[in-house]
């Protein structure tokens, strides 16, 4: 009898299909760590939420913060307001910070933070909340997301120009190596590329190419020395997507880790093969979710989260999945809970964790991997050709990239290339029972909690030290100044009761403020059709009738920077032969109108996506009317707007909306024509 | 009051929304728009808005960081003490064969909101390499009546450096560090026209020393024996480093056409209107009547001159 569970005695063989251990015992894969991207309303509101997700069987935290956190502002700066709490946690002080991680040990849990510009402000919150508790700071663990880059590009809530930020994210590096050994300074994002557009080859590259600029930054700092500098690269973690395309994308992550262990090896010399693992966390995909059936979503989201545990060489460490109703709005407790339960059976219920790579020896997928891998390097040796990735941000390069992505897939989507269910095919469907609950299956932030994190600011602001708060501020100006690591002037801004604005404001003024390119310019739209011909014709004779093109203002008030849908918009509006004023993301009401007036537009075009659709459609409108154009510029709206404020937004004066449901830009771009037109006939000059 | 009225009262005011509608007008290329066009620019005489901007023009390459540049120039300006009123208008390449266009300058302009001395509006070139547009000149001559200062941005490099130079009384050519070597500087012509130089984006340090001595020696390759050879000024959108050197020479060299200038400017400008709308067949024509001169007198202004030289190709006209 030699059963190879027997203890003590050694295994007479090892079978291929079998996992082992160091002492060559047969063993199972532990899970990855669960998680959920959870946060909304106030600190106190998201505590609540996370100890039940804990209790639910999630075993890391992902805390989401509301747009003003993550750009800077505190909750009553007039740019916050209407954001507050809506796509996130606010924070505004460490006392926010504490509330949030109430009866939650630091030190035990495993806490991801999606937070980037503000990324050293929070992290000096977090730590302060551990030296006021009494924890040891060694023990934290988790990440800060921190990736300026794709902020540039895809996301939106950068604040500094790319020099400072790149400068931040390199002394968060250099302290947390000293002071917190176990945390990720930040987490290079290829997820927003793929949602920006990306194809599998970009993600690699862009990705790839943004670690190299971060290492480079740090190396060439010379703060680390250079026997640590292998810790840094082992520092150097992912956050990738996963699309519907599951084999491709399974492959993509096999590219990913063959590419990294190339490029830390030759690149920077590192011998220990463990600092040159591919680490990474997933969100799967949310980009190829559907607002129509949207209950579809549920298989998608399974299908993605297999190409990211499929194969074992390229598992996840950490997994999120978005809720089937993502497309709808921000999602409920228990659409969370579902998309947790489908981890929960995949880890445990299904063999996923009982075998070694399943795919080892496939030379269809060898062949695959090899084919992406050589594309990357092609694309990684132009982006260093251009002078690497900071010089290929600020020429627009990659922005154009990925805007040029992105519509040639709206373009498939329009011509039926692209299959989606339920969207371009299958499109007569039951009603889904899954909609017809009391809330209609979409979630609405409780408006009494923003009152809540307001007063609670307003507290912090007349219980602290001034005298502390201002020499804590000063500190920080000056390290920002000099040179020196703002690391620890942030966490004494943090125990002296800072607030968010504060900080942000303070390295405002010494780095300025920056507005990436936009990628819309030059970019062409693959869609030609009869019905684009009619909007272009309409055009004309809208020129020969009025002596002026029909001009069209893009504008996304907020801080909501998801700027793909005006970007699209924006393209096929000058495909179809407006003139098109795209001002980019992050604009106050008011500007959008002084936009539309000064440029006298046809037609304003709203894009909003934070859930603050009515607020800003409504500041909008009124502004417009206190200028004196009174209702002779129409405002149309797109964004995930749920049904329900349908009405009440047209009541507002908005003549056409917009779901992600209007795929079909022919079909946009032709009733944003008829708001024009309308209006033509409507008034004069 | 008429509609027009109306528009012109809240146009000498800096009300923005009248002023937005009157430059749509002088926007509208059509034969129908000029005597409506000439009926505002009387108007305007007759509220005693002649015309009094100095205006300014700002050329450059793509990425040389001008757009910035240029709205912070203005909003400078319009809060130095002399509180000057600042147009810019904005002439973008990006055109399109669906004759549609994409106005991006105005990502990278940020002017406070409200204030009435400062008006920022787009324009499509007609041309994908930039230059002016059909409309620039007709705008520009509307907002010389109604502004301190008209500032006009364009890109390209090339035939629009001369349209500039007869359209401005002062012309910057704003270069970026690095934007190339001695011989590319002097390669592409475009030493000749500026009457100084802008090398921007200077926050970028060794580059930047190192394209200014460059920049300078081309420009006495490319200008031998001026008695006082151009300036070139250094600075950075980020710092604000420069901007203030460059206002005292644009102040420093305020001028507005005198009559006589302004008349050759109405001529060029009205063959090239002739040229580009009715090609050689057009210019003939032109020299039948009696030349630009002689129908810029006939016709009072430009736009009197355009509908008397459209009168006799004009069936609808009275």
């Amino acid at each position: 009898m030699s059963s190879p569970t027997d203890p003590g005695q050694a295994p007479a063989q090892r079978l291929p299909h079998r996992l082992y251990d160091a002492e060559g015992n047969p063993t199972t894969d532990r899970p990855w760590i669960f998680r959920t991207y959870a946060g909304h309303s106030s600190a106190a509101a998201s505590n609540a939420l996370y100890r039940k997700n804990l209790a639910a069987g999630q075993t890391g935290l992902s805390v989401a913060f509301d747009l003003p956190t993550q750009t800077g502002y505190s909750s009553d700066h007039p740019l916050a307001l209407p954001e507050v709490g809506k796509v996130g946690v606010p924070i505004n002080t460490i006392d926010d910070m504490h509330q949030l991680f109430e009866g939650i040990p630091l030190a035990e849990m495993n806490t991801s933070m999606t937070i980037n510009a503000t990324a050293m402000w929070l992290l000096a919150l977090y730590i302060g909340v551990a030296r006021e508790r009494g924890e040891d700071v060694r023990k934290l663990q988790g990440t800060t997301q921190n990736d300026i880059i794709k902020e540039y590009l895809a996301r939106g809530t950068y604040i500094f120009p790319p020099e400072a930020s790149l400068r931040l994210i390199a002394e968060m590096y250099e302290y947390c190596l000293d002071h917190l050994p176990k945390w990720n300074a930040s987490n290079i994002c290829s997820y927003h590329l793929q949602e920006a557009g990306a194809t599998p080859v970009q993600e690699l590259a862009f990705a790839l190419a943004n670690a190299i600029g971060v290492l480079d930054t740090i190396r060439e700092r010379g703060a680390v020395a250079p026997d640590r500098f292998p810790d840094v690269v082992g520092r150097i973690s992912f956050f990738v997507n996963s699309g519907i395309r599951f084999i491709e994308e399974m492959c993509k992550m096999r590219a990913f880790v063959e590419l990294w262990d190339e490029i830390t090896r030759d690149r920077y010399g590192v011998q220990d093969p463990k600092q040159r693992l591919f680490r990474y966390g997933v969100q799967v995909n949310s980009l190829g979710l559907t607002e129509q059936q949207p209950e579809n979503n549920a298989w998608r989201i399974l299908i993605e989260a297999l190409g990211v545990t499929l194969s074992r060489k390229a598992r996840c460490r950490a997994l999120q999945l978005p809720a089937w109703n993502e497309a709808l709005s921000l999602p409920r407790p228990w659409d969370q809970q579902w998309s947790l339960r489908l981890q929960q059976i995949l880890a445990y219920e299904t063999d996923l964790l009982e075998y070694p790579d399943i795919f080892d020896g496939s030379i269809v997928i060898e062949s695959k991997v090899e084919e992406l891998k050589r594309q990357a390097r092609e694309e990684i040796a132009r982006i260093e050709a251009m002078g690497g990735i900071r010089a290929a941000v600020e020429s627009g390069y990659l922005k154009s990239q990925l805007v040029r992505s992105m519509s040639e897939r709206v373009s498939k989507i329009n011509s039926g290339e692209l299959v989606i269910v339920g969207v371009n095919r299958w499109t007569d469907g039951l009603p889904s029972p899954l909609l017809t609950g009391e809330d209609g299956g979409i979630f609405k932030v409780d408006e009494a909690e923003t009152r809540r994190t307001l007063e609670a600011l307003a507290a912090v602001k007349a219980k602290r030290d001034p005298a502390r708060v201002q020499a804590a501020l000063a500190a920080l100006e000056e390290a920002a100044r000099t040179g020196k690591n703002m690391m620890e002037p942030s966490i004494e801004c943090a125990l002296a009761r800072v607030t968010t604005g504060e900080w942000a404001d303070t390295l405002r003024r010494v780095f300025g403020e920056y507005r990436p390119p936009t990628g819309v310019e030059g970019q062409r739209l693959y869609v030609d059709s009869d019905r684009v011909a009619e909007v272009r014709r309409r055009a004309e004779e809208f020129v020969r009738r009025t002596g002026h093109r029909p001009r069209i203002v893009v504008g996304k008030p907020g801080l909501d920077g998801h700027s793909n849908g005006a970007e699209v918009i924006a393209v096929a509006a000058r495909h179809c032969g407006f003139d098109v004023v795209y001002s980019g993301i992050r604009l106050t009401p008011e500007e959008i109108v002084q936009s539309a007036i000064e440029e006298a537009a046809d037609v304003i075009g709203l894009s909003i996506l934070s859930g603050s659709h009515l607020d800003l459609t409504r500041q909008v409108i009124e502004g417009l009317r206190a200028a004196g154009a009174g209702d002779a510029i129409p405002v149309i709206v797109g964004g995930i707007i749920p049904k329900d404020d349908h009405e009440a937004l047209r009541a507002l004066g908005a003549r056409q909306i917009f779901t992600p449901a209007d795929f079909d830009l022919a079909d946009v771009m032709s009733r944003i024509m008829d708001v024009v037109e309308a209006q033509a006939g409507a008034g004069a000059r | 009051m008429s509609e027009l009225d109306q528009l012109i009262e809240g146009a000498i005011a800096l009300d923005k929304w009248p002023l937005a509608r009157l430059v749509r007008l002088f926007e509208d290329t059509r034969p129908e728009a000029v005597a409506e066009k000439a009926a505002a620019i009387a108007a305007l005489e007759a509220h005693g808005a002649g015309p009094r901007a100095m205006v300014a023009g700002f050329t450059g390459t793509p990425g040389s960081g001008k757009s910035t540049l240029v709205g912070q120039l203005a909003a400078r300006l319009a809060a130095r003490d002399a509180a000057p009123s600042v147009a810019v208008l904005a002439i973008d390449p990006s055109s399109h064969r669906s004759g549609g266009s994409i106005l991006g300058d105005r990502t990278r302009v940020h002017f406070p909101v409200g204030e009435r001395r400062l008006f920022f509006r787009s324009q499509p070139s007609d041309r994908e390499l930039g230059g002016m547009g059909r409309a620039t000149y007709p705008v520009v001559r509307l907002l010389e009546r109604l502004f301190d200062y008209v500032f006009v941005e364009t890109v390209g490099i090339g035939q629009s450096e001369v349209e500039i130079e007869r359209l401005a009384d002062r012309v910057y050519l704003v270069l970026q560090p690095l934007g190339g070597d001695q011989v590319q500087f002097m390669k592409a012509g475009i030493m000749e026209v500026p009457h100084a130089f802008i090398l921007n984006k200077c926050d970028v340090g060794a580059a930047a020393r190192r394209s200014y001595h460059a920049l300078r020696a081309s420009i006495d390759f490319a200008r031998p024996g001026e008695a006082a050879p151009p300036p070139i000024f250094r600075t950075s959108a980020i710092s604000g480093e420069g901007l203030d050197d460059v206002l005292d020479d644009l102040v420093a060299h305020r001028t507005v056409h005198d009559d006589a200038a302004r008349q050759a400017r109405d001529r060029y400008f009205f063959e090239k209107w002739v040229r580009d709308e009715y090609g050689r067949f057009g210019l003939d024509l032109l020299e039948r009547q009696g030349g630009a001169a002689g129908l810029l007198a006939q016709g009072g202004t430009f736009e009197g001159a355009q509908a008397a030289y459209r009168a006799p190709l004009d069936p609808f006209a009275g």
